[in-house]
């Protein structure tokens, strides 16, 4: 199928899909390419992670995310001490049906915001993303499935802060994207300053999209077009990462059919009937970085350098 | 092993296999000496031993340099060089700790291989030299990349595959690069000759050469190569006898031979002569005129060089083996070639005279001569029992057996005792056809020694006593000599299937590597730019020819470059929007490799707004036609009409930069 059939460039569903990308823009301020990363993220069915430091509008994006989608959402704040059952749910024994009831935890939700998730435990961080990776959760022999649309857009801190647990690579690989903020450029940092709160904003905002729409979109993702010589380009990218001796891992085969949806996603985005290099190019750093790392000697260069580096090395196919 | 271990690994190979390449020209001590470091420093670096200290190599390489010193009393010349280099890189190797120190000890290795390029250079060499070539770029990849990132197996596969892409060069450089016609390369030879003939004879010396297979001529021939019985391949005249030794007095004493013209009948042929470390240029008997400036050609119809043969060197010239001089002698030659040592071999002076007398003619004298060794109970054999100071005596009357040296000796002293001028010739007889490379082959073990008697009205006349006695000898393989003769004995020994067809193409390889690829001089180079079809060949065209081909070979490798390995050649779509690049670039927007139609479009956009919009939609088109779905019908119209479009699209080279003059402008302003 063709999503922009020649001559006719303009989908209800697009029309609504470019309200929340606009409505997105309002709430975050300058930070348009983040946005369409979120987003393009979200419709390739990814879980993302925003990584940064405290203050540059992480939670706000994510708020701003869930309620612009127009999904229902709930949101854990990760704390050391928080359990499995905080997110997954209980079972609780029911005095008047003298049975064992499951009471869902935050989990059963179409946007799950996990806040600062490397505060928490291996333990807890593990249980959230067996999760994320088959979409059900089991409690007492029974599997309960979470519902579709789901998500996890999840925050965490740098690293080096004090009190965080460091998502192993084999979690990190769970998340399609990493993104990271940044701070504002000046000019926005000054609306920022003059007009306070930007999620008071969000109250007064009807959602763009709804659960359905939602789904429709990733449907429509996943019939972009991927011709052969984009499938040899990413063939060719993901191939230089395992040839480098000095990075401790190459990309898996789950972050090369990332690399695939994030780029029909973001096509999709850009209103383009086919994914182009380009396309692989704008995600290519955002589900690459958090998965290259160097050896220990060379350690300082980091994923988006690699990332970037590797793009250079790669000609296009032509 | 792994790390800097692997490395020096690779490294003491790279020396290992240079000090291997000249075993048998450096003493026995160099080589063990390098095994030994090897064995140590590898045995350091996994810490199983310590290595030596400072000043236990410095030691080290003292005692070596003077062992060098003291074995060759000099530190010059090849062999003496050679081992000094061997045993130098052998201690560096000890103390080779970082990659500078290995670089060095594989360049030692490499000095090595050149060094045993210059000693030798037969075919059963050139692929252990190209393997320690690759052996010394593989070692040279791996210490360059010490850790892992790039393995053993892939750095092997990269030196070889450096090492081809580099042979078209060598071949260009082989063929064009200008040669000297001197030869730089020849070295003081020290040590002895390896073979071939000198210009004594004593009763022992051509059975040293009998025992030898090594080959001393081959000679192609215009037309039929001749009969057996005249194949004498003329080298140093003897005159000089001292009772055991005959010998040949300075080249200065001989005259140059007046140039005769070539006969009807005589033979032209293209000699190849193996290195002897003689001066002795061989030639059919008689050989018409010096076949080049470099050497001459005496009274005596000796090709004697200006220079020893220390490289295969190859000549062409015309023998007619018929011809006579009857010039008569002078009385001073005539003295010289009737001199005999006072008191020695009196027994057959004695015989001399009498068989003299007796005959009524000086031929006479030879056949009566040539009879007594018929009858009187010689033997050919090639181990003849050892001959006193009267040799002649001795062997005459004493052992009776011998070969051509003994035969020759004693037919010239019974010649001079009769009084007949005669001299001893040595050469070569015989030869052996090979019939792959269509050549004669005659080797050292043809070593032959004859004799010459000058007789009045016929001048100096070729008799050979050996083939009295073994007549044999002279006709040894008569059948395989003669191309497509059938059937006798001898056929059928060597008639053992595949043999000896298998040992001539092997000769056959080797007179080709040395006549085409050893021999490649600056006469050939120019021979091969004149059937290049220049006119006048020389030095210029030769810088011509080298400059073209380096030009087209590059060309070729650039256009290989351009294109990414493993890739199917671009399709015409491709092409296309190489075009559309190329007039792109033209315009000032080149495109990045790592560029796509709709980013490549915004820099166009950005960089040359006038063509954006033309830009954008052929870019857009090829984006569609090279991302989008296929669609059976329409695709390939459209390919056509995106070729046509490209085609016709006249793109205006850009506007100097707003800012580039500008820049001009304040940089005039600030001279002002």
């Amino acid at each position: 199928m063709s999503a922009h059939p020649a001559g006719e460039r303009v989908d209800p569903r697009d029309a609504a899909l470019r309200r929340a990308v606009a409505a997105l823009e309002t709430i975050v301020l300058g930070k348009p390419r983040q946005i369409r990363l979120c987003l393009a993220c979200l419709l390739a069915r990814g879980h993302l992670l925003i990584e940064d430091v405290p203050g540059v509008g992480k939670t706000t994006l994510t708020h701003a995310l869930a309620h612009v989608l127009g999904l229902a959402w709930q949101r854990v704040q990760f704390t050391s001490d928080l359990l499995p059952a905080d997110i997954i749910g209980v079972s609780v024994f029911d005095r008047a049906t003298q049975q064992f009831r499951f009471r869902n935890g935050p989990i059963f939700t179409q946007l799950l915001l996990a806040d600062e998730v490397n505060r928490a435990s291996p333990r807890t961080q593990s249980a959230l993303l067996e999760a994320m990776e088959e979409r059900q959760v089991s409690v007492d022999l029974t599997t309960y499935r979470l519902p579709d649309p789901f998500f996890v857009v999840a925050t965490e801190n740098p690293h080096e802060e004090l009190g965080t647990f460091a998502l192993p690579e084999s979690q990190l690989d769970r998340f399609l994207m990493r993104i990271t903020l940044g701070y504002p450029e000046a000019r926005f940092e000054r609306e920022l300053l003059t007009t306070g709160e930007r999620r008071d904003l969000l109250s007064g905002m009807d959602p763009a999209l709804d659960a359905a729409s939602v789904v429709r979109l990733q449907q429509a993702v996943r019939a972009v077009h991927v011709s052969d010589p984009l499938l040899d380009y990413v063939q060719t990218l993901i191939q230089r990462t395992r040839e480098r001796a000095d990075l401790k891992l190459g990309l898996s085969p789950r972050a090369g059919q990332g690399l695939i949806r994030a780029a029909q996603a973001w096509a999709y985005l850009s209103e383009r009937p086919a994914v182009l290099p380009e396309d692989v190019q704008a995600v290519l750093p955002s589900v690459a970085a958090h998965r290259l790392e160097q050896r220990e000697p060379a350690g300082a260069v980091d994923g988006e350098s690699l990332a970037a580096e590797l793009m250079k090395r790669v000609p296009v196919p032509i | 092993m792994s790390g800097p271990p692997r490395a020096l690994g690779w490294t003491a190979a790279a020396l290992l296999g240079g000090v291997l390449l000249q075993v048998d020209r450096t003493p026995l001590w160099a080589t063990v000496t390098a095994c030994v470091c090897a064995a140590w420093s590898i045995a350091g670096a996994a810490r199983r031993v310590r290595l030596p200290g400072r000043t236990l190599t410095g030691a080290l390489a003292l005692a070596l340099i003077a062992a060098v010193a003291a074995m060759y009393r000099t530190l010059n010349g090849l062999e003496a060089a050679t081992t000094l280099l061997a045993a130098m890189g052998s201690v560096k190797l000890l103390e080779a700790r970082t990659r500078r120190d290995r670089y060095i000890v594989i360049g030692a290795g490499l000095f090595l291989l050149f060094a045993a390029c210059l000693a030798r250079q037969s075919l059963p060499c050139a692929p252990l030299y190209a393997a320690q070539l690759w052996l010394c770029c593989s070692a040279m990849l791996v210490s360059a990349h010490p850790g892992s990132t790039l393995g053993e197996r892939a750095a092997v596969r990269l030196a070889a595959r450096s090492l081809l892409l580099a042979l078209p060069l060598a071949v260009l450089g082989f063929l064009f690069v200008p040669r000297l016609s001197g030869s730089l390369w020849a070295l003081p030879a020290t040590g002895a000759a390896t073979t071939g003939l000198s210009d004594t004879l004593t009763p022992g010396s051509i059975s040293d050469l009998s025992e030898s297979p090594d080959p001393a001529l081959r000679a192609w021939f215009e037309g039929a190569p001749p009969p057996p019985e005249e194949r004498y391949w003329r080298g140093p005249v003897l005159y000089d006898f001292d009772g055991y030794t005959w010998s040949r007095p300075p080249p200065q004493w001989f005259e140059s031979a007046p140039q005769a013209t070539a006969a009807r009948g005589a033979y032209r042929y293209r000699v190849t002569l193996e290195p002897s470390a003689e001066r002795w240029w061989l030639a059919l008997d008689t050989v018409d005129a010096a076949p080049s400036g470099a050497v001459r050609l005496t009274s005596d119809r000796v090709l004697l060089g200006a220079r020893p043969v220390t490289e295969p060197i190859s000549y062409a010239a015309v023998s007619d083996t018929r011809a006579r001089d009857p010039t008569p002698l002078t009385p001073s030659a005539r003295a010289g070639d009737l001199q005999l040592p006072a008191a020695r071999n009196p027994r057959s002076v004695q015989l001399g005279r009498r068989l003299r007398r007796d005959a009524g003619s000086d031929a006479q004298f030879v056949r009566s001569v040539l009879e007594l060794f018929r009858t009187g109970g010689f033997r050919y054999t090639l181990t003849p029992p050892p001959l006193g100071a009267n040799s002649v005596d001795d062997f005459l009357f004493g052992a009776r057996s011998g070969f051509c040296g003994h035969f020759a000796s004693a037919f010239v002293l019974l010649m001079r005792a009769g009084g007949v001028p005669a001299r001893v010739v040595t050469g070569y007889l015989g030869g052996q056809w090979n019939r792959i490379g269509g050549y004669l082959l005659v080797r050292e073990s043809d070593a032959h020694a004859w004799a010459e008697v000058w007789l009045s009205g016929r001048g100096w006349t070729r008799v050979d006593p050996t083939g009295v006695v073994a007549p044999e000898r002279l006709r040894s393989g008569i059948d395989e000599f003669l191309p497509g003769a059938e059937s006798t004995s001898a056929r059928l020994l060597l008639d053992v299937p595949g043999i000896a067809s298998l040992r001539d193409a092997w000769d056959a390889a080797n007179a080709w590597w040395t006549n085409e690829v050893v021999g490649f001089d600056s006469r050939a180079q120019l021979g091969l730019l004149r059937r290049l079809g220049v006119a006048a060949p020389g030095p210029a065209a030769l810088a011509w020819a080298l400059a073209l081909c380096l030009t087209a070979w590059l060309a070729v490798l650039g256009w290989q470059l351009g294109r990414v390995p493993g890739e199917p050649r671009p399709d015409r779509l491709a092409r296309a929007y190489r075009r559309l690049c190329v007039k792109l670039a033209r315009a000032g927007v080149p495109r990045a490799a790592d560029q796509g139609p709709a980013t490549y479009a915004e820099s166009v956009a950005r960089r040359r707004p006038d063509l954006a919009a033309v830009a954008r939609r052929l870019l857009e088109c090829y984006a569609e036609l090279r991302f989008g779905p296929a669609r059976e019908a329409g695709d390939a119209s459209r390919l056509a009409d995106l070729e046509r479009a490209i085609a016709r699209w006249r793109v205006s080279p850009p506007r100097r930069s707003a800012r580039g003059s500008r820049g001009k402008r304040s940089a005039a302003s600030a001279r002002g």
